[in-house]
């Protein structure tokens, strides 16, 4: 699936836990970790299903020394059904057919010296008439005691999408990443940590198949900032681990928003865990989102104000309308000796513009709900 | 119109397909009806009579299509200007002349945008200056066809007024439409290239529509309202843009700048073109 549609997926995606919250040490892994993952989401409006995805991934872990780390990761991606989140509510039509899939592969190598590492990363992704490389570097440093550990990192990509035939129509867009961030041992039971992320997009942002019938007109560039605060506890009476972020996010769209994620991982007999979470998410509008309302004269496909500002930038990208949205989810895990442990997830999403808080949220769109599930096997040598 | 024109929409019977093209040609219709200069009833013929009179006032969407054409006029520094119409009058396309310098001068004084007084909703052209509506009208009227089908319930489709082409929705398949550029110098009908558009519009200029050639020199009928000549800068330039209204401007504006400004102008434009200059070379983004 392209980058640039996945948002409400990779927001699910970035719960802790699942991408791995940053280590609270600087240690070689001792073990070799083969995982499985298989993931179905689909999101859908009253008005009609949205997009599916089905994505098989495979994830090998290796020291490969004493001091020398492998990871390399496979994912394909086929998604189907309709163009999402345009204005659905006036456009008495739902999506246009799409269809893709797109394979990723990538290769990390960390080297370990001592209490630093150093991790170098590349990735490739492909379809039909879009690839994707990118790379990045980074370093973690911890302290003497281990309880407190730094991370500095940085990356790039470069996006190249070709909705013509031959070369002559090719569009790119790059990023620059960065993060710094701290994570402290607080005591036997607490850790902490604190991220702050930069990123810059450069290029074409527009998302080429998604514009349904209107006007899209994006700026050319994107500076992202976010902060992540975690905090980690765990009960011992209750066996159970109580994991909380907030992360606040800006852009120079003019997009502000405010997540809270709450984990409780409950520790189980017979080796199951059963981790219920719940995630709250409120955001401003980009400043040229435009709702369903369209030019008083001229009517659609024109925004409001198009023939004395064409130039303007314009956007019925859902995405970019001002919303709250609640996420619930339950994962249960099972360990089993020898190394085995499976685990399966399902998550649930829905976005409102009522929800927001902190302002009104844009008017006149369809409710917005999607569903993930996610079912893994792993296994440790 | 003087041109082929065609909707192509898929629908899950035929009397939804002809419920939705009839509609879809009526409002083309409608808007050549009110926009054509031919037309003795139409709003460009009228606010042309009434030039060197008193302002007239206008409706609001031809206020909206002004405001519009203002905008471009500033932004292409006067390449777009919907004035320049009376400069036919010295090129005459069939009796194949090169008009007297002498003879543009004195339409020149007719042409140009700023001479006009715009204040929506009043409009006063000065004495024998003539507006149309060339270069974006056509375009309009397939931006608002497209929108009259899908407001119907079309996903899939595109209205096509004479080569400037507004996709309603890609095929039901949800490939996008494959949309042809007619090769500049070849016959009628032989392309160069093919685009895909999925969404949007795509609209081309050419300097092969009309032209005539006198002594060696090839004269086409793109004429620079600030000198009266034609320009010889591009055989044809084919812009993508969200809406038909802006792929159709770019076009006309591109093809009346010289390679680099041109250039300049389409990527400032944000816009996917494929411009073909006077020597046959392309130009692609």
């Amino acid at each position: 699936m392209k980058k640039s549609n996945s948002s409400i997926l990779a927001a699910a995606l970035a719960l802790p836990g699942i991408i791995s919250t940053a280590q609270a040490q600087v240690t070689v892994p001792n073990a070799t970790l083969i995982q499985f993952k298989y993931l179905y989401y689909r999101d859908y409006q009253d008005s009609g299903n949205r997009i599916t995805v089905n994505s098989p991934a495979l994830y090998l872990l290796a020291p490969i020394s004493d001091s020398w780390v492998f990871e390399i990761g496979a994912v394909y991606d086929n998604v189907s059904g309709a163009s999402p989140y345009y204005h659905s509510v006036l456009s008495g039509a739902s999506g246009q057919g799409i269809k893709d899939g797109r394979s990723q592969g990538d290769l990390t190598v960390t080297k370990y010296f001592g209490r630093t590492a150093i991790s170098a990363r590349a990735a490739y992704s492909t379809e039909d008439d879009y690839k994707s490389i990118s790379g990045g570097l980074t370093l973690r440093h911890a302290t003497p005691d281990q309880n407190t550990t730094f991370t500095i990192g940085a990356g790039y990509s470069s996006d190249e999408v070709s909705p013509s035939d031959g070369p002559v129509f090719t569009r790119t867009k790059t990023t620059i990443d960065g993060i710094v961030g701290i994570t402290q041992v607080l005591g036997r039971n607490d850790t902490a940590q604190l991220n702050f992320y930069y990123a810059q997009q450069r290029g074409y942002l527009t998302d080429p198949y998604k514009a349904l019938f209107g006007v899209d007109q994006r700026p050319d560039h994107r500076d992202q900032y976010a902060a992540v605060i975690r905090w980690n506890h765990y009960f011992d009476g209750l066996k159970a681990s109580l994991r909380s972020s907030y992360r606040y996010y800006h852009d120079d769209w003019e997009i502000s928003a405010n997540t809270v994620t709450f984990e409780w991982a409950q520790e189980l007999p017979y080796g199951f865990t059963l981790t219920p979470s719940v995630r709250y998410s409120t955001q401003s509008a980009a400043y040229f989102y435009y709702d369903p309302v369209y030019d008083p004269v001229a009517g659609r496909p024109f925004p409001p104000g198009y023939f004395s500002n064409p130039n303007g930038f314009y956007s019925a990208d859902q995405r970019l309308s001002a919303f709250g949205a609640i996420s619930p989810g339950l994962k249960i895990a099972k360990s089993f000796v020898g190394g085995w442990s499976v685990d399966a997830k399902a998550e649930y999403y829905e976005q409102r513009a009522d929800w927001r808080l902190g302002g009104e949220g844009s008017p006149g769109l369809e409710d917005f709900k999607a569903q993930l599930y996610q079912f893994g096997v792993s296994k440790k040598f | 119109m003087a041109s082929h024109c065609e909707v192509r929409v898929y629908a899950a019977d035929e009397a939804a397909a002809r419920h939705w093209s009839d509609a879809a040609i009526a409002e083309v219709r409608r808007i050549e009806t009110k926009y054509s200069r031919y037309r003795d009833g139409s709003i460009t013929t009228a606010i042309n009579h009434a030039a060197g009179g008193a302002p007239m006032g206008v409706d609001t969407e031809t206020a909206s299509l002004l405001d519009f054409a203002t905008n471009l006029y500033q932004q292409s520094d006067g390449a777009f200007d919907l004035t320049s119409g009376v400069l036919r009058r010295a090129w005459d396309f069939k009796a194949r002349q090169v008009p007297a310098q002498a003879a543009l001068n004195k339409l020149l004084s007719r042409v140009g945008w700023s001479k006009v007084m715009w204040q929506s909703p009043l409009l006063q052209l000065g004495a024998e200056m003539e507006i149309d509506f060339g270069g974006i009208g056509k375009e309009y009227a397939a931006d608002r066809a497209a929108a009259v089908v899908a407001d119907l319930g079309g996903q899939h489709g595109l209205i096509n007024l004479g080569g400037d082409v507004r996709v309603i929705g890609p095929h039901a398949d949800g490939e996008p439409w494959r949309i042809a550029v007619q090769d500049p110098r070849g016959e009628q009908g032989v392309t160069i290239a093919y685009l895909k558009v999925p969404h949007g519009a795509m609209a081309t200029s050419g300097d092969y529509e009309r032209y005539f050639e006198h002594d060696g020199r090839r004269y086409s009928h793109l004429l620079d309202p600030r000198t009266g000549w034609p320009v010889e800068h591009w055989r044809s330039v084919s812009v993508v843009a969200p809406l038909a209204i802006a792929a159709g401007a770019c076009a006309t504006v591109a093809m009346l700048q010289p390679v680099d400004s041109a250039l300049a102008f389409l990527d400032q434009q944000g816009v996917r073109y494929l411009a073909i200059d006077n020597h046959g070379e392309r130009y692609a983004k």
